[in-house]
């Protein structure tokens, strides 16, 4: 634990130096996936990754990918002292590769159009704004995922062999491929499915926040953010370290409170966390708003904990400061379009 | 006097003598925990699980229990037997190593898919016996591991996940699957050529203990059927007291004895 200015505590996994971690605005996600190609053409585009998606935006209510990875357990007790066992899920879960008619369509002239070969039965985000509630009120969100580079990370636990690792420098949670022998405990200890297991290479393969990125690996060894959050058309990432107190990170999260993590109750303490997604009021069948939130809270609570409605409270109250014209630092970091703010790249160097 | 009854009772006293003299060769009067080990001159026909020699080479029935280690399954394992042979040249050891297992699993090309394995390990200082559970950090093991993927490997470990693989790869193995029934050999040359590999000598016996690994039952790492530690019987002997020559010979004596009396009794009633 570090002492942030203010005097809110910062918990930091033992021995780490500094944590990464992410903030998504929820309100701003399009499903896109735009951040999800980005990610699969960096890093997971072949060799026994195609099934993978290290980052995967999913439509809530709905299934998620894996398919209800929700229920397959993983993660710690209450007490985040005993690891709760959980279940390797199966290939179907994550969808199989679909083999289109692109010969067909393309070189034999068929009139068919472009669709795959068999009937597909389940894939990543196969139900896809469906939703919940029921017409006029029906609703959904996008929840983009990445490995959440756990402050007390179950997968590392897991691995009798200690190749999870998590970065004294920066807090990233890493697979040391030479020393992975394939067993996958480590795909179902985490309670959130982000390790994947490589079949081909036999061994398992994660999320790695990019790091050679943030290392300024790239072109002229300029830092960048990783790519998923770079690529985002409508910038709903803001990118830095949580114990960084001049950060917008640390102050939606640790001083305002705005920002959420997703299945807290798994206590793995997860470092992506969450605005909670808004939605307009219910409508009568005239068409008329009423008083009822159209997103239910029970169900926000079950994603991201009982915090989440001291979140929202807080968002409505600094919205309505904007709109009497007052000053709001949360609806302004929220809002700002300065990539700078955006990404705390400054802190990496 | 009758002397029937004292003509069988001295017949069954020889064949018992006989039995005790004759079966313990035919069966096997290793002392507990040994693996035989058998000396031939030519190799060529043991590097196959096929190989005719193998026909005439002795083996143990070694049994396994779960490691019991801390993962999930680890006090959950399914194979309760492998038998184990062993023969050397003068340069290369053989260990043929064969157990029933129903399911033949060969691939880890699904998340769910675990391949059957089987692994046997040797100290890499063979006058000392260092801890059954993967060794220790200063008495390190070598371990021949080959899995239904079809390789093996020669692995260095020093406590339980701290399995390395050595690079030079001087192990070869031969597998097949046949009625619901593994036969792997494996084999590697008796000089370890180089540090941390065990060197077998024609001195001394060397411990070894073995693990199994049921794919379909999702075994994998300390998941796993393992043994107490045997010895490979390298050395010239002697070779341990023959335990079952001694059962036998008291178990006959006692035959006899028992049939003296009752011939006696029988005897003394009809008041002869
Ligand atoms: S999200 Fe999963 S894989 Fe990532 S650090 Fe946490 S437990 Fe490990
Ligand atoms: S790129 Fe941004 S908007 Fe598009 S799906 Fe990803 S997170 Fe959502």
């Amino acid at each position: 634990m570090s002492q942030a200015g203010n005097g809110t505590e910062v918990g930091l996994a033992d021995g780490i130096d500094h944590q990464v971690a992410m903030v998504m605005d929820l309100n701003k996600c399009i499903g896109c996936q735009t951040c999800t190609i980005a990610c699969k053409t960096n890093w997971t585009d072949g060799g026994g990754r195609e099934y993978m998606y290290w980052n995967n935006v999913e439509t809530k209510p709905g299934s998620g990918y894996p398919r209800d990875w929700e229920e397959m357990g993983g993660g710690w007790d209450e007490e985040g002292e005993e690891r709760t066992p959980g279940e390797l899920q199966n290939k179907e879960e994550y969808g199989r590769a679909w083999n289109f008619n692109h010969e067909q369509v393309m070189y034999e002239g068929s009139d068919e159009p472009l669709r795959p070969m068999e009937q597909p039965d389940w894939g990543p985000n196969f139900d896809e704004d469906e939703g919940a509630g029921e017409y006029p009120n029906s609703y959904y969100f996008y929840l983009p995922r990445i490995c959440n580079h756990c402050t007390h990370p179950s997968c590392v636990e897991a691995c009798p062999r200690s190749a999870l690792y998590k970065r004294e420098e920066d807090g990233i949670v890493l697979v040391d491929q030479d020393r992975c022998r394939g067993y996958r405990y480590c795909v179902e200890g985490c309670p959130y499915r982000k390790v994947y297991y490589n079949a081909m290479k036999k061994t398992s393969e994660k999320c790695i926040f990019c790091y050679p990125r943030i290392e300024g690996e790239g072109p002229e060894g300029e830092v960048m953010p990783p790519s998923c959050a770079e690529d985002c058309p409508p910038q709903l990432r803001l990118v830095g370290y949580l114990d960084d107190e001049e950060g917008p990170i640390h102050k939606l999260v640790n001083e305002h409170e705005v920002a959420v993590r997703l299945h807290p109750e798994y206590r793995t303490e997860p470092n992506v966390y969450y605005i909670p997604p808004f939605a307009p009021p219910q409508h009568s069948e005239s068409g008329e708003s009423i008083e009822s939130e159209r997103i239910p809270r029970s169900y926000l609570e079950e994603l991201f904990g009982p915090d989440v409605h001291e979140a929202l409270n807080t968002i409505e109250r600094e919205r309505a400061k904007v709109e009497r014209g007052e000053e709001s630092e949360v609806m302004e970091m929220l809002t700002t379009t300065d990539t700078a703010d955006q990404y705390r790249l400054e802190v990496f160097d | 006097m009758d002397r029937r009854p004292m003509f069988l009772a001295a017949l069954l006293a020889v064949s018992i003598v006989v039995t005790t003299l004759a079966v313990p060769t035919l069966v096997s009067a290793r002392p507990a925990y040994e693996i035989p080990v058998t000396n031939v001159d030519n190799g060529a026909t043991l590097d196959a699980v096929d190989g005719e020699r193998w026909d005439q080479a002795p083996s143990a029935g070694v049994s396994l229990s779960s490691s019991g280690a801390a993962v999930p399954g680890g006090d959950n394992s399914t194979i309760d037997e492998v038998r184990v042979a062993s023969a050397r040249t003068d340069e290369r050891l053989y260990i043929r190593l064969s157990w029933d297992d129903p399911t033949r699993d060969t691939s880890a090309d699904n998340v769910r898919q675990f391949a059957d394995a089987v692994a046997i390990q040797v100290p890499v200082n063979e006058s000392a016996r260092p801890p059954i559970a993967m060794g220790s950090t200063d008495n390190q093991v070598n371990v021949w591991y080959w899995s239904g993927l079809n390789d093996s490997q020669e692995l260095l470990a020093g406590g339980p996940g701290t399995t390395t693989t050595l690079d030079d790869r001087n192990l070869e193995s031969d597998a097949t699957y046949r009625d619901g029934r593994w036969q792997v050999v494996l084999s590697r040359p008796l000089d370890g050529a180089g540090d941390n590999r065990t060197s077998f000598s024609a001195e001394q016996d060397v411990d070894a203990a073995v693990a199994v690994w049921n794919g379909s039952d999702m075994e994998r790492s300390g998941a796993k059927a393992t043994s107490e530690w045997h010895y490979l019987a390298l050395g010239p002997g002697p070779q341990g007291p023959p335990y079952e020559m001694i059962l036998w010979l008291v178990a006959g004596l006692g035959i006899v004895f028992t049939t003296l009396v009752t011939i006696e009794g029988v005897r003394r009633t009809r008041g002869e």
